[in-house]
């Protein structure tokens, strides 16, 4: 009998205890994994923007619109690689509940700042032969069953062309997709000019715009240059990196970090303090049988380590078991979040993650009763009745 | 039977002392549970009482067709005029229209918890907004001036963002504006708003003479449908209509659902892993008494009162837990002021609230976990076989 087969026999000795330990620590880890996985999905664009692209927003909200003729003048700005620009359209397939993220751009220029977009040849040739050919994302078109070729109005709850309407026609020209990354293509693009020839209101305005600086180390010199060419104009702007932009806007939702931390705190301290008096309560019942082993001639470091492996194997044991349904639980998810949820999984950091809080977990609620027992009087632990 | 069982279950609630760690773990942790579940009802709850607890049955709000939210909509002066003569309005002892033509931008501030940038609202209005939103009150200051560039602020606005204080100058985009007052409307959405004079607001953000939105007073319970007809048959108006309590009920749902929708299967999870807590601090109950059992046993106890002593420590156990946590998410959440992007992607001061319902949900809970977790334990108790335990 070696050493793993003496643990194991131990941990096992109670099956219905072992089981319901493995149990809670399953439902930490499993808790552990399927947030560590949402906080991940929320932080995604931050994770997978380019370090040296920029966006300019209008200084009082990137709500608030700025005049077309901004995209031009950060073209000229020194140090600016290729600008581009966009605005938000605000759409929607035929119910209004049907959402759908469409941004009216320059579809040569966007496609140059946004390279990881790839589309095949003859439809990126066919999109910019007609102003209402749009080009839509996989995860989208896969959402609402578009295929190249179909048309369809789409509406938009916040523009109306100067005629009433709300609706622009148009038709699937290209199915966009990024290859190599989990980066969502949950959006849609169409053509500005086709877009803004038609508005009511607002006409001649752009969102944000969208640059290449070529270099990080470029980011500041450049930012301060292009808001000062606008400063104390009636617009003016404020440009920040693309992730700086996407992390203030998942912040702008609370404190999420907190939360999903302080959740998986409370899941951690529940199984650690039940768990480790558990451990220590089932040392104790193996009072004598420590003992025993003393008197044959066992290590008082070899019995230490011996309970310090079994809480380890416990909490490996529940712990794998945990990330595990937390794989499954994510990919139900997934699989009926349709496109939705673009990203949704255990990565590699978060297994790493949990693979040291395992060995932490075990160790800690080991601690104590392996002092114990390594700590163990032969004369005592015999004498006990 | 009854007096079998009463002693049992003494004699096991007296012996927890002995198993405290455990016992201690036990309650500890079905605490935490309760905790996690009452914290996350507290946000949804607060959320939602914020939110739809604003909108009121007697006003409608006004809004261009299918734009859903304020930050969509807009229109001209011309409808605001047909809106003033339409049927369904209340009007004033002057015969005025009680109606407000208001203006929503969207612009930065500073949060005091992160120091980062977040969207706020910032209204204009003229002086007839007060009157359309119940409970309005000036806490501190003055009404801004016409045509100044002066601001009111609402107390949650005042709770959660740096610079906003009485009588402070603010810079938001290229404009200063000087706070002159503070107002509350009892902790509504509006109390997260900036308000200024709808004159300046225009001017300064190139809007014309546009509005995103018409507050009305309605002229009794016909009044709705009869300002629903008769937009309807004026093809000047392109408007969607609703009672403002319909209004703000549509956009509170989305994230306090999805609060809810996080917080329940988390504390579920949770509870599964207290559960196994409990059914081992029950085993050890159990078994540190198996020779306490069988005596009484043999005494005469019945095995069904061996069952009950058992399982009511354990509900104890869940039940002392669930209060605890219920106490401790009370004092540490209730009444918490806190933020979020609430609809038209602006910040939604709120405070967290504990209800009596979610107290109840969470004891309720606790009690599920005492009852599974105590269950095979008090199985295992009222079947200690005798004769091995005395052998």
């Amino acid at each position: 009998m070696n050493d793993l087969t003496l643990i194991r026999k131990s941990l096992f000795r109670k099956k219905t205890r072992a089981i319901l330990l493995i149990l809670s620590i399953m439902t930490a880890f499993l808790i552990f994994g399927a947030l560590a996985s949402i906080d991940r999905v929320l932080n995604s664009s931050e994770e997978l923007s380019r370090a040296d692209r920029l966006v300019t927003v209008n200084k009082i909200n990137f709500t608030q619109t700025m005049p077309y003729a901004y995209w031009g003048r950060v073209g000229a700005v020194e140090g600016v690689q290729a600008v581009t620009h966009a605005s938000w359209f605000g759409g929607y397939y035929q119910d209004i509940r049907n959402f759908v993220q469409a941004f009216a751009v320059d579809v040569d220029t966007y496609l140059e700042v946004y390279p990881e977009l790839v589309m095949p040849a003859d439809q990126r040739a066919a999109l910019s032969e007609r102003r209402d050919c749009v080009a839509v994302g996989a995860d989208l078109a896969e959402q609402y069953g578009w295929a190249v070729g179909d048309r369809f109005p789409l509406s938009s709850n916040i523009w109306r062309q100067a005629d009433g309407s709300s609706a622009w026609d148009v038709e699937v020209c290209a199915i966009m997709t990024i290859p190599d990354q989990e980066l969502p293509t949950n959006y849609l693009l169409m053509q500005y000019d086709y877009y803004n020839e038609a508005l009511a209101f607002n006409r001649d305005q752009i969102g944000w715009m969208i640059l290449l600086t070529g270099d990080p180390a470029n980011n500041d010199a450049v930012s301060e240059r292009i808001d000062t060419l606008f400063a104390n104009s009636p617009a003016e702007t404020e440009t920040t990196t693309e992730a700086a932009f996407s992390q203030a806007f998942v912040e702008q939702l609370g404190n999420i970090g907190l939360i999903l931390s302080l959740v998986v705190g409370a899941a951690f301290a529940t199984i650690l303090m039940i768990v480790g008096t558990t451990m220590v309560m089932a040392i104790n019942e193996r009072t004598k049988e420590v003992g025993v082993m003393k008197t044959l001639g066992f290590s008082s470091s070899r019995i230490f380590t011996h309970v310090l492996s079994e809480s380890v194997l416990l909490s490996l044991v529940g712990g794998l078991l945990g990330l595990g349904a937390a794989v499954l639980l994510l990919g139900g998810i997934a699989e009926v979040a349709g496109g939705q949820l673009p990203g949704l999984g255990v990565g590699r950091e978060t297994w790493i993650q949990a693979l040291g809080l395992m060995l932490a977990f075990g160790l800690l609620t080991g601690f104590v009763p392996a002092v114990n027992a390594m700590r163990l009087k032969i004369v005592e632990a015999l004498g006990k009745d | 039977m009854i007096s079998q069982i009463s002693a049992v279950t003494s004699i096991n609630l007296r012996s927890i002392p002995q198993r405290w760690g455990m016992s201690l773990a036990t309650i500890l942790s079905i605490a935490l549970v309760v905790g996690v579940l009452l914290g996350f009802l507290a946000m949804a709850n607060g959320f939602r009482a914020t939110v739809s607890g604003t909108g009121s049955e007697s006003i409608a709000v006004l809004l261009r067709s299918g734009s859903q939210a304020e930050l969509n909509s807009g229109f001209g002066r011309d409808t605001v005029r047909l809106i003033e003569t339409a049927p369904g309005v209340a009007r004033d002892e002057d015969g005025a229209a009680i109606l407000s033509a208001e203006l929503y931008v969207i612009t930065d501030a500073t949060k005091r918890s992160t120091g980062n940038d977040a969207s706020l609202s910032l209204r204009g209005v003229d002086d007839m907004a007060p009157r359309l939103r119940e409970n309005f009150e000036l806490v501190e200051g003055r009404m801004f001036a016409e045509g100044s560039n002066e601001i009111v602020v609402g107390e949650g606005v005042l709770r959660e963002f740096s610079g906003f204080e009485l009588n402070s100058t603010i810079r938001m985009g290229p404009n200063e504006w000087r706070v002159v007052g503070v107002f509350s409307t009892g902790g509504s959405v509006f109390d997260s708003e900036i308000w200024a004079d709808i004159g300046t607001v225009q001017n300064l953000y190139q809007r014309g003479a546009s509005y995103q939105s018409i507050r009305v007073q309605l002229d009794g319970e016909t009044g709705l449908t009869e300002l629903q007809d008769y937009a309807e048959n004026e093809p000047r108006l392109d408007l969607d209509i609703t009672t403002e309590k319909e209004f703000f009920a549509q956009s509170a749902g989305g994230l306090s659902n999805l609060i809810m929708y996080l917080g329940w299967p988390l504390a579920i999870i949770m509870a599964v892993g207290a559960l196994a807590g409990a059914w081992n601090a029950m085993y050890a109950s159990v078994d540190s008494r198996v020779r306490e059992i069988a005596t009484l046993r043999t005494l005469g106890f019945s095995g069904f009162a061996a069952f009950v002593g058992t399982l009511v420590e354990s509900l104890l156990l869940a039940f002392i837990g669930g209060l605890v946590g219920a106490l401790i998410t009370y004092f540490v959440f209730d009444g918490v002021s806190a933020s979020t992007m609430g609809g038209s992607f602006t910040q939604v001061v709120f405070s967290f609230a504990v209800t009596i319902q979610s107290v109840i949900s969470g004891v309720v809970l606790a009690l599920i976990v005492g009852l599974f977790g105590g269950f095979f334990p008090a199985l295992r108790a009222s079947r200690v076989p005798l004769l091995e335990v005395h052998g």
